[in-house]
């Protein structure tokens, strides 16, 4: 991380695009070259060449060749263990070019998967000039060469190998809803993106990352702590931006197929070619996924704790040259789901959960260079979600809970880009949408409307010095206006060590659910009033002589007083590279979150009915530090490592337990020695599903003469509190906790017919862990898979 | 298929070792020798609280009695049981209101008890914050009298003899843990009574929103002799 390496990342990627496709002559060419370092030439180096994705090694003596080039801007990617990533433009335009010359600089290079990075931003996406650079928030790259290595073949599967990600299970909102969790930070505070434009589409809060087949992810960007100064509400914990593969030069086809445990089949066709003589680019891909999903409960149920289900989707992306300086962009992703699970509880208890979700992802955008310096994109976006679901048990064919839900999303924006010296860059823009939900149990329902605007830059004062900064903001109407900054730095002490520190905002506008929902679960016998809608609905219960009390303070303090919540986030750390062959990342965060929303009692109904609503909570704390380490001890051999120290707290439950409020001030019983005594606020042991501690590591070996990639991956996760069970209504040490456990994942994988054919095997959770408080992670997986290219030698 | 139930007999296994931990909640655990155990007793499953259910009988859930001495359930599906046997002194609980979570010990005074205006009067219960192995002894005759303990159901309130909570962001009900209560039956004789779990099975953990629910688990003595000895170790 020297300051000579920050190069102007934007302008590259702009000149490859901009050049892409401007030179169309037929002539084949090559590209050839040496690798050296101190004079001496590099072995067994790995060259790849972007976007065709032609992958070569060095010889003894350096040398490499890529034959029958088309014409078009390329690439070049030198990778070797123990040496810096070397990336270099080639523009073919009917003359053979000289070789290069390739001089690699000694270091290791943690761009893969690591903490604090941002030198890997540098790749960008064509459709969106928002760029993770400009976070002051800690930015993880997982890309497609890291994903393709591990085996996984869901987004979920990634992400919860990840330092502080995890996959988590939300057992109040259904067997199927799932969400990631992050430094803490729920899924509901998690904003996931495609190519820069928000999903929509979740369960209580939670997005099931399932959905999304990895097979045609170019690259995943993941920002932990407040970021709503990049993307606006709803970024108030963290971001994941999926970035669809793209750019392409020469024709080429790929099949995949991967068969094993729970009748797991992923399939995938993906194919690019360029068209209009190179004026124009195609990626289309479509992916089967099925599972019989698992049990991991089978002591009181019989059939599956988590899910079957049958996945399609179909993805695709072109861009083309309309001017000399203009392109247009256009992708699109749908994406359905099946599912049926059947539970059988015994006695003829049989439920039927079933569930077909469609999602729709739609992006057109205009890109323009006025000059240099200036570029324009505008885009709009529509994407369009929608559930069926039902519970229903069969023995009596009664509905426990049916909802059909569905959200659209459009959203115009209009972005500039300006890199006027070498020291600054700036990106600035403006825009707005309209969301729309239904759903069988929302009332009044009014379409969100929002508009923002933002501003974001790096600059470079001094050469050891870099800041990032943004200011958005953003304006709902059913909420009103929120600002948010964010202001990062990264000082650059010496050869061997960079400071960083941020700070970032964050807000969540109150959603539909929480203001306009009115929910009746017969199952539990309790009713949901969203907050916009409680006086007039309880006034309406009232009347049909549905109301035995009313709580009226809380109903003086809540209603129509939901207030969005927010988030400010802080970060600090250190990157050390004491060696060529080691670097170390650590760095300490702290979240506030206040005004968190959450449910309360506000009426009791006729029949014992609970009839509740949605407040705002004073404030919780995530804090902790996240350390990486990366080595590379010879070459071919790469060791990462991870962990995660994490307290997260409601600072409200310690008030409560001071002051002495029930339900808080029950003497705890100790279940051992039957002892019981009075609750002290160090009782109180952090908030449900979050772990202390958690850590990974991996070895990733490959063995050239073989072409064979093999890599062994262990994951970690503390113990955690599942549940309250002594009804003090906060986790103490008697509590129910999920133990610790390690998961043990491989994958191997050889290269055969150079290069066009590929075979794998994957095996995940070696060791067959589970446990039935964790209904979504499956035993042992044992997968096989064969995939094959199409490309021109 | 014989794959898959390998798969499953596999899963069992871990399940099973998975599950030491949480030993005290299993129902072998529950029987000291001395006490009778009742497991899933089922309540009335057929009932819905809702207005939007389809299919389920939208009506209150029926009401069913409970014999200590015989195990003996007595259902009140229809205004014929009910005037047959709720003013009796032939039952000692009633299993009452949604989910049958409502419990009430048989007494003529309390105008919600289904023993109300029948022949039972001396009837009591006390709340005792205590683990059911360690009440050895019913309380005074007048602590008895002075109890104002009617309705033994969701513990809402600092003051509520409850013996479950409800918990609001779960959506899950959970029997209090150290709650014991003392009873002075019908028969005068003393009791002492534990309500261990209302899903099916005893779960040691509820992961599931759809668990099929009542299904009692819950556990009790009866001191034959006559006195407040209420020993089960």
């Amino acid at each position: 991380m020297k300051p000579k390496s920050q190069k102007k990342p934007l302008k590259n990627v702009i000149n490859v695009f901009l050049l892409l496709t401007l030179f169309s002559v037929n002539a084949q060419k090559n590209i050839s070259g040496f690798i050296y370092h101190s004079q001496k030439p590099l072995e067994n180096a790995i060259v790849q060449l972007e976007p065709s994705n032609k992958t070569t090694h060095t010889n003894a003596d350096g040398s490499f060749t890529f034959f029958g080039l088309s014409d078009g801007t390329y690439i070049i990617k030198v990778t070797s263990m123990g040496f810096k990533e070397y990336r270099h433009k080639i523009i073919l335009n009917g003359q053979q070019t000289a070789p290069l010359q390739i001089d690699m600089e000694a270091g290791i290079d943690l761009n893969e998967v690591s903490i604090l990075n941002k030198s890997r931003s540098a790749k960008n996406n064509p459709e969106n000039l928002i760029n993770a650079q400009y976070s002051a928030m800690p930015v993880t790259i997982i890309d497609r060469k890291a994903i393709e290595l591990m085996g996984s073949r869901r987004l979920d599967e990634v992400l919860k190998e990840q330092t502080g990600i995890a996959i988590v299970n939300n057992i109040s909102g259904g067997a199927r809803s799932v969400g990631v969790q992050m430094q803490g930070f729920g899924s509901e505070y998690i904003m996931v993106l495609i190519d820069g434009q928000p999903m929509v589409g979740r369960n209580n809060g939670n997005f099931d990352l399932s959905r999304i087949s990895v097979s045609n992810i170019e690259r995943i960007e993941i920002i932990k702590g407040a970021s709503s100064s990049l993307y606006g509400s709803e970024a108030l914990g963290g971001t994941i931006n999926i970035i669809t593969r793209h750019g392409v030069v020469e024709p080429q086809l790929q099949a995949a197929v991967s068969y094993g445990t729970l009748n797991i089949m992923d399939a995938v066709l993906e194919g690019e070619t360029p068209f209009s003589k190179n004026k124009g680019t195609l990626n289309l891909a479509t992916n089967y996924y099925s599972t019989d999903g698992f049990n991991t409960n089978s002591k009181y149920i019989n059939g599956t704790t988590s899910p079957p289900y049958d996945n399609y989707s179909l993805q695709g992306r072109s861009r083309y040259q309309l001017g000399e300086k203009s392109f247009l962009n256009f992708s699109g992703r749908y994406g359905l789901r099946r599912s049926f699970m059947r539970k059988d509880f015994g006695l003829g208890h049989i439920s039927g959960d079933n569930q077909d979700e469609q999602d729709l992802n739609l992006s057109l955008s205009f890109d323009h260079r006025f000059s240099n310096n200036l570029r324009s994109i505008t885009r709009y976006y529509l994407t369009f979600y929608s559930a069926d679901m039902s519970v229903a048990w069969q023995e009596s064919t009664t509905h426990t809970s049916q909802d059909v839900f569905k959200q659209t999303l459009h959203r115009i924006e209009q972005q500039f880009s300006y890199s006027g010296t070498r020291s600054y860059e700036l990106v600035g823009g403006f825009g707005g949408s309209l969301e729309n939900m239904n759903d069988d149990a929302l009332t009044n329902v009014n379409s969100l409307r929002t508009f923002f605007s933002y501003i974001q830059g790096e600059w470079s004062p001094i050469k050891k010095l870099k800041a990032v900064g943004g200011l958005r903001y953003d304006y709902t109407n059913n909420f009103g206006g929120r600002i948010n900054p964010s202001f990062g730095l990264q000082y650059f002490i010496n050869d061997k060590i960079t400071f960083k520190t941020g700070i970032g905002t964050g807000f969540k506008a109150p959603d539909f659910k929480t203001n306009y929902l009115v929910f009746y679960n017969s199952n539990s016998n309790y009713l949901v009033i969203g907050n916009a809608v409680l006086a007039p609905t309880l006034q309406q219960l009232q009347n049909e002589g549905q109301i035995s009390e009313t709580r009226q303070y809380v109903l003086n303090q809540a209603a129509g007083k939901l207030e969005a919540e927010k988030s400010t986030s802080y970060n600090a750390g250190l990157v050390f590279e004491p060696s060529k062959a080691l670097k170390v990342e650590g760095s300490a965060f702290f979240h506030k979150i206040t005004n968190q929303i959450n449910s309360i009692q506000v009426a009791t109904g006729t029949n014992n009915q609970i009839i509740y609503t949605y407040q705002n909570l004073p404030e919780t704390v995530n804090k902790g530090f996240e350390i990486g380490f990366k080595s590379s001890p010879f070459n071919n051999l790469q060791i990462n490592a991870g962990y995660q120290y994490l307290i997260a707290k409601d600072l409200s439950v310690k008030d409560s337990i001071r002051a002495n409020k029930w339900p808080y001030n029950q003497n705890i019983h100790d279940p051992a020695t039957g002892n019981s005594y009075k609750p002290r606020p160090s009782d109180y042991w952090g908030i449900e599903n979050r772990s202390r501690h958690m850590a990974n590591a991996a070895v990733f070996y490959r063995y050239e003469p073989w072409k064979i990639n093999a890599n062994i991956r262990v994951n970690f996760r503390g113990k955690y509190p599942f549940g309250d069970r002594n009804g003090n209504q906060f986790i103490d040490k008697y509590d129910t906790f999920v133990k610790d456990y390690w998961l043990m994942n491989a994958n191997i994988e050889k290269k055969l017919l150079k290069d066009h054919l590929s075979i794998r095997f994957t095996a995940e959770n070696i060791f067959d862990y589970t446990d039935p408080l964790m209904p979504g992670q499956p035993g042992r997986i044992l997968l096989a898979g064969v995939s094959y290219s199409f490309f021109k030698d | 298929m014989k794959k898959w139930r390998n798969t499953l007999l596999l899963l069992t296994a871990v399940t099973l070792t998975a599950c030491s931990s949480n030993e005290d909640d299993n129902n072998a655990s529950l029987s000291d020798g001395k006490s009778t155990v009742i497991t899933d007793l089922a309540g009335d499953t057929g009932a819905s609280m809702g207005g939007n259910t389809d299919g389920k009988q939208q009506r209150s859930f029926h009401t069913f009695l409970f014999r200590l001495s015989d195990k003996k359930q007595i259902w009140l599906h229809t205004k014929a049981d009910s005037a047959q046997y709720m003013k009796t002194a032939d039952w000692d609980l009633a299993f009452t209101g949604p989910y049958n979570s409502e419990v009430y010990v048989n007494s003529s005074k309390h105008q919600y008890n289904p023993g109300y205006e029948g022949p039972v009067q001396n009837t009591a219960v006390i709340k005792i914050d205590q683990a059911y192995a360690n009440v050895s002894q019913a309380p005074a005759d007048s602590d008895f009298d002075k109890s104002e303990v009617t309705k033994i159901g969701w513990s809402s309130s600092e003051s509520s003899a409850g013996w479950f909570y409800y918990s609001l962001s779960s959506h899950i009900m959970q029997a209090v843990p150290d709650r014991t209560y003392a009873i002075r039956l019908p028969n005068g004789k003393y009791a002492k009574l534990q309500l261990i779990n209302a899903y099916k099975g005893n779960p040691p953990a509820v992961t599931d929103l759809n668990w099929p629910a009542p299904y009692f688990t819950f556990r009790y003595f009866v001191q034959h002799d006559g006195s407040k000895n209420l020993s089960t170790k």
